[in-house]
């Protein structure tokens, strides 16, 4: 039975355990134990609550460096950067859009009036000559206005990475967020009940500027 | 023909009616849904005759959008056509599964999306033809 303890607890019994191990008083060997499993509990805390105090510091100074870097001067500012050319790129492509639109009928209509010249007038004149050239050229841009049109979807697949980095962000504020008011919580030497919820940006963003972020 | 374009980017949905156009569709007769939830109120409202959808959308996704229009009576037998940047082997294969009737991978050509679209009619019609 000694023996058994010993190897569980993977170190000797204390001299005082095991005299009362081998004793008949029953209660005296559960106080004994009583005591010894406070010690332990009592170091475990102490080692827990350096590590917090030492969490806590790095916080701070994580949200001091990032109060600090000036542009952008916060996390939320730097996903509104991202949103930003997010929808600067996007009416960009917007505007090239809006450019091909307006020129391809103009293209059709070249190519098709270029038809009717050519089809009206005999070969070798200058006016069919120079009708040819016209639909050989509208006919290009035609296919080079649909291919700019198609060249357009960087913005789509762009704006698709800017978006996935936009909610890695959040995330990251996110947790951060929930290790500040962690390591608040336990340097005020309060229980860190249920875990804390931010409901809106506003309300995380206030709660970050009580922790200098 | 009725067409129904469904992407987030309304840069997207503008470059797909621009092909459609291109290759022959009438351009008052395509609308567009900037999610599947959206897409999902006016394919019930309105009939459509092919949904062109994109995977990754807020709400409701091009994927769930399909396996909501699988599951619903009325909306089932609508050829779907996926256009996605997700090419990831998994989720083809769960469009598939789902019933997609076409996929294609962004970014893609006129010249692609008229392949995928003559084959979804093609098969379109040998199964009409065979029912």
């Amino acid at each position: 039975m000694n023996a058994q303890v010993s190897t569980i607890a993977g170190e000797p019994l204390p001299q005082e355990l095991h005299d009362l191990l081998n004793s008949s008083d029953g209660a005296a060997f559960e106080q004994a134990l009583d005591v010894l499993v406070r010690q332990r509990e009592q170091r475990m805390f102490r080692a827990l609550g350096l590590l917090a105090r030492d969490l806590h510091d790095a916080v701070r100074r994580l949200g001091g460096d990032l109060a600090q870097e000036g542009v952008p001067g916060s996390v939320a500012d730097a996903r509104q950067h991202l949103q930003d050319v997010l929808e600067m790129s996007s009416q960009a492509a917007h505007r090239t859009l809006d450019f091909a639109e307006r020129m391809r009928p103009q293209a059709e209509a070249v190519a098709e009036n270029a038809n009717a010249v050519i089809d009206g007038t005999a070969e070798g004149d200058v006016a069919h000559v120079l009708a040819k050239q016209a639909q050989s050229f509208a006919n290009e841009c035609r296919e080079g206005l649909a291919d700019f049109v198609v060249a357009q979807s960087w913005q789509d697949l762009a704006g698709q990475r800017i978006k996935k980095v936009v909610n890695f962000i959040g995330s990251v504020e996110h947790s951060l967020l929930e290790l500040v008011s962690l390591t608040g919580a336990l340097a005020n030497g309060e229980a860190a009940a249920a875990p804390v919820k931010v409901t809106s940006q506003d309300e995380a963003d206030r709660l970050l500027s009580e922790f200098g972020f | 023909m009725k067409i129904l374009v469904v992407d987030d980017f309304s840069t997207m949905r503008r470059i797909v009616r621009n092909l459609l156009v291109e290759l022959g569709f009438s351009n008052p007769l395509i609308q567009e849904a900037d999610d599947g939830e959206n897409a999902l109120t006016m394919l019930r409202a309105n009939a459509f005759d092919l949904v062109v959808t994109d995977w990754n959308m807020p709400n409701m996704t091009g994927i769930d959008l399909l396996r909501a229009i699988r599951a619903e009576p009325a909306l089932k037998g609508m050829p779907v056509l996926m256009v996605t940047a997700e090419n990831n082997r998994d989720q083809i294969i769960a469009a598939a599964q789902a019933g997609v009737n076409g996929y294609i991978v962004k970014p893609f050509t006129a010249v692609t999306l008229q392949e995928k679209l003559t084959k979804i009619f093609e098969r379109l019609a040998a199964s009409g033809a065979t029912a």
